[in-house]
C-alpha cells in the first residue's frame, strides 16, 4: 500500500511540471501532505496517541491545511497574478523532471547492494522531489512560488527521513519537525511583513544577483 | 559542566531583565557582561581543557574567535547611537544573545544533528538582526537571508539524512564515533556533497552566497562584524568535522577537489562583483566570500596549507570584524554607503580614516597582518603542488579584490573638506583592539611547522 502511495507521490511532481497555475500548485501542495501522512501512518510500526498526534500536526495541520491555505490568503490579499509565471515551458519542465526522475533512479540502483538499507523507489522518489523543489525555486520569478518550491523540497526530505528506516537517531526525527514548523512560521512571518512592506509580494529583485 | 550551565543560564536570564528594562545603557552593560563572562568561559576553557562541556580543540578555537568579535561588539555598542526606540532596541539585544547562544551551542556540540539545529536556530536569529533598520532594503535582505540559507540548511539536512543512510548498522551522528570500516563510501560521498553545498552556503560560498552581501550591507555595523567575523566559521564546523571522517574513509581526494572547486568559484565570484558595486559595505562583504573560499582552497591543497587555512579564520575574523565596525564609523558620518559620493574621511575624521587604511591593508595581507602569512602558505603550498595554472588564477583574483579594496579605502580617505567630526572614543577602541590583536598574532604565530 505505501509503495502506491509514494508512486502516487511521484505523480504529483509530474502534475507540478505541467500546471501553470498557482491555485494547482497549492493543490498539489495538499495532495503531496495528505499523501505523506498516509505513507508516515503505514510505516510506523508502533502508534501511540503521541506520535499520531505529532504525525497528523506535521503532515495534516501544517503541510496540507495550514500552509496552503496561508500561501491562497498571501494571493488573494496581494491580487497576485494566478500564473506561475515561469522562465521556461511547461515541456521542457517535463522533460527535465522526467530526466530527474532517471537521474534519481539511476543513483539508487547504482547503490552497492550491502548498503543499501533504503527502498530504492522511495529514495528515488524523495531525491527526485528535493531536486524538482530546487527547479521550481530557481526556474520561477515570484516570490510565493519560491516559498512552493520551498516546501516541495521540504517534502523530498521528509520522504527522505522517512525512508531512511526506523534506525533514526532521535535528533533526525527532532530536526524534521523542528525545520517544517521553524522554516515555515517564519517564512509566513516574514511574507506577512513583506506584503505589508512591499505593493506586491512579487518582488523581481528577491533571490537575484544586485 | 558547571561553566556550560554558566554559559547558557547567563544569557537566559539576561534576556528575561532585558525585556523589563528601559534603559538603553542597562540593555548595552547586560550585553556587555555576557560578552565578559563569555571570554571569561573561553580562557577557562582554554586553560582547563574539555571543561566547557567536552569542547574540542575545533570548537574551542572557533568559540574563542567568536568570544573576542562578541566583546568587541559589545564595547562598539556602548558608543552606537542609532535613532531606534528603546523597544526596538530591547528586541535587537534579545536576539543578538540568542544568536551568540546558537552559535554556542553550534560551536561546543560534537553530534550532526544538534549542530545542525543550532545553525538552522543562527539564521533565524540573525535574519531579526538583520532587518533591525525595517527598510525595503533592509527586510528584501533579511528575507534573501533567510530563504537562501533556509535552502542551503534544508540541503544540509538532506546530507545528514544521506549519512545516517550510509551507516548500515548502528547509526549516529556523532562523527569521532562513526566505524569507518562499516560506512558505504558511496553513500558517504553523496551526504559530503550535500553537507558541503548545504553548510557552504551559510559561509557564503559560491553558487549559493547571493545572500551575503545583502545581508552583510544591510545590518548594523555591530551584527556585520559577527555575521561576517563569526558566523561564516560557525558554518565552516560541521564541514570540517564530515571532513576528517572522509579523510578517514579514503574519500580525502574527493573532498579536496570539491573545496577546490567551490573555493576558486567563490574567489572568482567575488573577484567579478566586487568591482561592479559601489557600496562600501558589500565590498567588504564581496571580500568576505573571497576569504572563505581560500580558507575551502587552504583546506583543498592540504599539507601546510591546511594549518595556513586555520591561521586564515583567525586573521580574516579579527581584522573583517574591525574593518566592519570601522565602515560603521563612517557610514555614522556620511550617512551614505556609495563610495563614489564620499571622500576626506582624513579631515573630517582622523581614527576613523586610519582605522580604515590600515584595515585595508592588513585584509589584503600586508605584514604584520596574519593574512600575509596564511596567504603566503596558501601560493607557496600551491607552488609546491606543481599547480602552476591554479597559483597564476588565484594570485590574479587577489590581486582583482585587493586593488578594488585599496582604491575604495583611497577614495573615501583622500581629498579636502572642512568638515570635521568626532565620534564617541568606543568606536575607535573596539577596531583598533582587534587590529592591534590580529597584528600581535601576525608577528607572533607565523610558525607553521
Amino acid at each position: 500500500m505505501s509503495e502506491i502511495l509514494i508512486v502516487l507521490f511521484g505523480l504529483t511532481l509530474l502534475w507540478a511540471s505541467i500546471t501553470n497555475m498557482l491555485g494547482t500548485v497549492i493543490k498539489i501542495l495538499v495532495v503531496q501532505g495528505i499523501i505523506l501522512f498516509g505513507i508516515t501512518l503505514l510505516k510506523t510500526n508502533h502508534i501511540n496517541w503521541l506520535s499520531f498526534s505529532l504525525i497528523a500536526l506535521e503532515t495534516l495541520i501544517f503541510k496540507a491545511i495550514l500552509i496552503p491555505w496561508f500561501i491562497d490568503d498571501t494571493i488573494k490579499h496581494n491580487q497576485t497574478r494566478r500564473e506561475v509565471d515561469a522562465s521556461v515551458s511547461n515541456f521542457f519542465s517535463l522533460a527535465l523532471m522526467s530526466l530527474i526522475f532517471v537521474l534519481s533512479f539511476a543513483l539508487a540502483a547504482s547503490a552497492p547492494v550491502w548498503s543499501l538499507k533504503v527502498f530504492p523507489l522511495e529514495f528515488g522518489i524523495a531525491f527526485a522531489t528535493i531536486l524538482k523543489g530546487m527547479f521550481v525555486i530557481i526556474a520561477n520569478k515570484k516570490l510565493i512560488t519560491h516559498l512552493m518550491g520551498y516546501l516541495i523540497m521540504e517534502n523530498g526530505i521528509f520522504l527522505l527521513s522517512l525512508s531512511a528506516g526506523s534506525h533514526l537517531p532521535y535528533i533526525v526525527s527532532l530536526g524534521v519537525s523542528l525545520d517544517i514548523m521553524l522554516s515555515v512560521l517564519i517564512a509566513v512571518l516574514f511574507i506577512k511583513r513583506i506584503r505589508s512592506t512591499f505593493d506586491d509580494a512579487d518582488s523581481p529583485q528577491t533571490l537575484r544577483e544586485r | 559542566m558547571r561553566s556550560g550551565i554558566i554559559l547558557f543560564l547567563y544569557p537566559l536570564l539576561a534576556i528575561v531583565f532585558t525585556m523589563l528594562l528601559s534603559s538603553r545603557r542597562r540593555i548595552d552593560i547586560l550585553v556587555l557582561l555576557h560578552s565578559l563572562l563569555h571570554i571569561g568561559l573561553g580562557i577557562h576553557s582554554y586553560v582547563n581543557r574539555n571543561s566547557l562541556l567536552g569542547i574540542d580543540d575545533l570548537g574551542l578555537f572557533m568559540f574563542l574567535i567568536l568570544s573576542v568579535l562578541y566583546c568587541a561588539v559589545a564595547f562598539y555598542r556602548l558608543g552606537y547611537k542609532d535613532e531606534h526606540s528603546v523597544k526596538d532596541y530591547r528586541v535587537h539585544s534579545v536576539f543578538l544573545m540568542i544568536f551568540v547562544m546558537a552559535m554556542d551551542a553550534a560551536t561546543i556540540a560534537k553530534d550532526l544533528g544538534v549542530i545542525w539545529i543550532f545553525i538552522e536556530a543562527t539564521t533565524i536569529a540573525s535574519a531579526m538582526l538583520v532587518n533591525y533598520y525595517n527598510r525595503k532594503s533592509s527586510l528584501e535582505a533579511a528575507w534573501k537571508y533567510l530563504f537562501i540559507c533556509s535552502v542551503g540548511i534544508a540541503l544540509a539536512f538532506a546530507g545528514i539524512l544521506l549519512l545516517v543512510i550510509s551507516q548500515p548498522q548502528n547509526p549516529t551522528l556523532l562523527v569521532n564515533r562513526i566505524d569507518v570500516a562499516a560506512i558505504s563510501p558511496f553513500w558517504l560521498k553523496i551526504s559530503f556533497v550535500f553537507i558541503l553545498i548545504g553548510f557552504g552556503t551559510k559561509m557564503g560560498l559560491a553558487p549559493l552566497h547571493f545572500w551575503l552581501p545583502d545581508a552583510h550591507s544591510e545590518a548594523p555595523a555591530p551584527i556585520s562584524a559577527l555575521l561576517s567575523g563569526a558566523l561564516l566559521n560557525v558554518a565552516l564546523i560541521p564541514i570540517l568535522r564530515v571532513d576528517r571522517l572522509m579523510r578517514n574513509s579514503g574519500l580525502g581526494e574527493v573532498a579536496k577537489e570539491l573545496y577546490l572547486l567551490m573555493g576558486f568559484l567563490s574567489v572568482f565570484i567575488a573577484a567579478v562583483f566586487v568591482l561592479k558595486t559601489k557600496d562600501f559595505k558589500r565590498i567588504l562583504a564581496y571580500s568576505s566570500i573571497e576569504n572563505m573560499g581560500l580558507i575551502l582552497i587552504a583546506f583543498g591543497i592540504g599539507s601546510f596549507a591546511h594549518q595556513a587555512a586555520y591561521l586564515h579564520i583567525l586573521g580574516h575574523s579579527l581584522v573583517k570584524a574591525a574593518f566592519f565596525l570601522t565602515a560603521g564609523n563612517a557610514l555614522f558620518i556620511y550617512e551614505d554607503k556609495n563610495y563614489e559620493n564620499l571622500g576626506s574621511l582624513l579631515k573630517i575624521n582622523r581614527g576613523s580614516a586610519w582605522l580604515w587604511l590600515i584595515s585595508s591593508m592588513m585584509i589584503i595581507g600586508l605584514p604584520p597582518s596574519p593574512l600575509f602569512t596564511s596567504k603566503f602558505f596558501i601560493a607557496t603550498a600551491l607552488l609546491k603542488e606543481g599547480a602552476y595554472l591554479q597559483f597564476g588564477l588565484l594570485m590574479l583574483l587577489l590581486t582583482v579584490v585587493s586593488w578594488s579594496i585599496v582604491n575604495v579605502g583611497l577614495k573615501i580617505c583622500l581629498g579636502d573638506s572642512e568638515r570635521k567630526q568626532s565620534l564617541n572614543a568606543l568606536l575607535y577602541l573596539s577596531p583598533t583592539a582587534l587590529l592591534v590583536l590580529a597584528s600581535v598574532i601576525g608577528v607572533f604565530l607565523p610558525s607553521l611547522r
